[in-house]
């Protein structure tokens, strides 16, 4: 039954290009893109996201209008809720972030990943990029869902937030900015840990715990602050009447909107370079 | 064809592998023995990749694995059979497989029903028992419609008939050309399945030849002597290729040669013999011996198996062991 005489070249399967049957970056993210949506998890977490976004806009336009008899400036006060409301909602991109990555490690997933791209680097590559296009799309939606039930809540009083402000703008993109590059934050530790129980716990902690200890008024904590990878990024969701205002009492640096954000862009770089050196090196 | 040279893995202070060359050749069925823990895996993992050599390299059709432009076209690879997210089902995990390579959903269809797993291919996978998630195993593996094919353990699991699928299937790819490599612990299955058996035991290669090669050396080829002449017979054989281990004085167990050619030669120097037993093996047998001191986690029963007995003295006053009484368990041959 065996025969030794049949050479590779009549063998099955020699001809990869015949077929056009090859590994192409395109296709490792098409990969992705099919393992992303057909888990539960990323389903729910992207629905939460949108939920508590709304839900937050939405309960703080009901009471902002009651409050609000017109002495407010034109709708710039309304637009803070959107720091508040990504604030909540992180929590639900963070995981998804994580559980990309993680969920691979934990269910043994990535052994299949890596054996059919065994380069390992452009799976990394490719999740990264379904992540924030994912995340980008679907906060961009929840912001502009909220925008419209604030426009319905408050436009009558002249509080709904005024789109043909530039800060306004900036505002509204960089939440969506926000919550893609927190969530690529928590992808690249869960990449570097490969546990979704401690990269959660690293990335929450770090997020509500310990960036909230470094406030305390010790002026070595208070210089490191500003470059914390949720305080900074966060700068690009506030108005700049706000951090100017927190400017005059900070010891450490003043970080504008989108320095603050490219401190957080910093983090992911160096997070996400540690993890594809060591996703190159390690044992799967 | 995978070609290994001098590979060595070490895990800190453990070494897994150890300094292992062989070359596995297309259009047969490979397969590889070895106690729990001898470093079948961690070998089969690195032909593929997932673990980095500490030495040595290993090749896949002359390329290493990564270096292929369509890996899944050149390997197919079922190394255990939890290797899938236990959210998604079995068509989309394979789909999403596929997508890598630009393998069409046909494809994932055609596998799922050549691995019987139509009916099951919706559910989500963590579901799976061990026998349908081998099955699944053996799914992704075929999806490229490799020229090589690496499977770890693949019988683990399944029920008699499944057992049977695969033996055939193996068969049935290595007639068409291909390369099988595939790992057992599971001695008896091999001999049904193999062409050619290599054996690693504590991360060394112990044995890489034909099944009737090994089968062949392990029967008719160790006699057991007793003899009050037993030194001045030992000389008088003493020979290359033939080997003599003694367990208790004046008795002896000689390889290398015939239980003609010892009487023989005994009856020629007027020499004395009291026994004279060839020792018969199975393949079995040929593995036992060949692992016995490589196994890493020893059960106490297997003490039963009189050649792991530490009194072989006692053994040897049962004057007609062979075959049958050497061999406690398996098949005799």
């Amino acid at each position: 039954m065996s025969t030794d005489v049949l050479t590779s070249a009549a063998g099955p399967g020699t001809d990869s290009d015949a077929d056009g049957v090859r590994l192409t970056f395109p296709r490792v993210v098409t990969s992705e893109w099919i393992k992303f949506r057909t888990l539960r998890s990323t389903i729910w977490t992207l629905a939460i996201t949108v939920v508590v976004m709304v839900g937050i806009v939405t309960l703080f336009s009901v009471f902002f209008g009651k409050q609000s008899s017109g002495a407010q400036d034109s709708g710039g006060g309304s637009i803070i809720v959107f720091t508040i409301a990504a604030s909540m909602a992180q929590l639900a991109v963070v995981v998804l972030g994580a559980l990309v990555i993680t969920g691979e490690y934990s269910t043994g997933m990535i052994r299949s990943t890596l054996t059919a791209v065994p380069r390992r680097l452009p799976a990394l590559w490719a999740k990264g990029v379904v992540l924030a296009v994912s995340i980008f799309v679907v906060s961009s939606v929840a912001v502009a869902i909220s925008v419209g039930v604030m426009q319905i809540i408050l436009g009558a009083k002249g509080l709904a937030p005024d789109l043909g402000d530039g800060e306004t703008v900036r505002i509204l993109v960089g939440t969506a900015l926000y919550l893609t590059a927190i969530a690529l934050f928590a992808f690249a530790m869960g990449a570097l840990l490969r546990h979704s129980a401690a990269t959660l716990a690293a990335v929450l902690g770090l997020l509500l715990v310990i960036e909230s200890l470094f406030q305390i008024p010790w002026r070595p904590l208070q210089l490191i602050s500003p470059f914390l990878p949720g305080t900074a990024g966060a700068n690009i969701m506030a108005p700049q009447s706000q951090l100017d205002l927190l400017s005059q009492h900070a010891v450490g640096a003043a970080l504008s909107p989108w320095q603050g954000f490219g401190v957080l862009l910093a983090w992911v770089a160096v997070l996400l370079t540690a993890a594809a050196v060591l996703l190159r090196r390690r044992n799967a | 064809m995978i070609e290994a040279q001098g590979l060595t893995k070490r895990y800190g202070r453990t070494t897994a592998v150890d300094d292992v060359s062989f070359t596995v050749h297309p259009g047969k069925v490979t397969g590889f023995l070895g106690p729990n823990g001898a470093g079948k895996s961690t070998t089969m993992r690195m032909i593929v990749g997932l673990d980095r050599p500490t030495r040595g390299t290993v090749t896949v059709n002359g390329r290493p694995y990564a270096q292929h432009r369509a890996p899944l076209r050149e390997v197919g690879a079922l190394l255990d059979a939890k290797a899938f997210h236990t959210g998604r089902s079995a068509y989309n995990h394979l789909w999403a497989m596929a997508a890598t390579h630009g393998i069409g959903r046909a494809r994932v269809r055609e596998v799922i029903e050549m691995t019987g797993l139509e009916t099951v291919a919706k559910k989500r996978v963590g579901g799976f028992s061990l026998g349908m998630s081998q099955r699944l195993g053996v799914a992704s593996a075929l999806l490229g419609d490799p020229r090589t094919l690496i499977l770890d353990e693949p019988v683990n699991g399944l029920d008699p008939e499944g057992v049977v699928w695969v033996r055939n299937l193996v068969r049935f790819l290595a007639s068409e050309g291909r390369t099988v490599f595939l790992s057992s612990h599971l001695m008896s299955e091999m001999a049904l399945t193999a062409d050619h058996i290599m054996v690693l035991g504590r991360g060394r290669l112990l044995a890489d030849a034909p099944v009737a090669d090994i089968v062949a050396r392990a029967s008719g080829t160790t006699v057991r002597v007793r003899s009050p002449h037993a030194t001045r017979l030992v000389e008088l054989l003493a020979g290359p290729g033939i080997s003599v281990t003694s367990d208790a004085p004046g008795s002896f167990e000689i390889t290398g040669s015939t239980a003609e050619a010892i009487g023989e030669a005994a009856a020629a120097a007027q020499l004395v013999l009291h026994e004279l037993t060839p020792i018969k093996g199975s393949l079995e047998d040929a593995y036992m011996s060949l692992t016995q001191d490589s196994v890493e986690y020893r059960s106490t029963t297997s003490g039963l198996h009189p050649d792991h007995l530490g009194t072989r003295g006692a053994s040897g006053a049962d004057p007609v062991r062979s075959a049958p009484t050497a061999s406690t368990e398996g098949t005799t041959r």
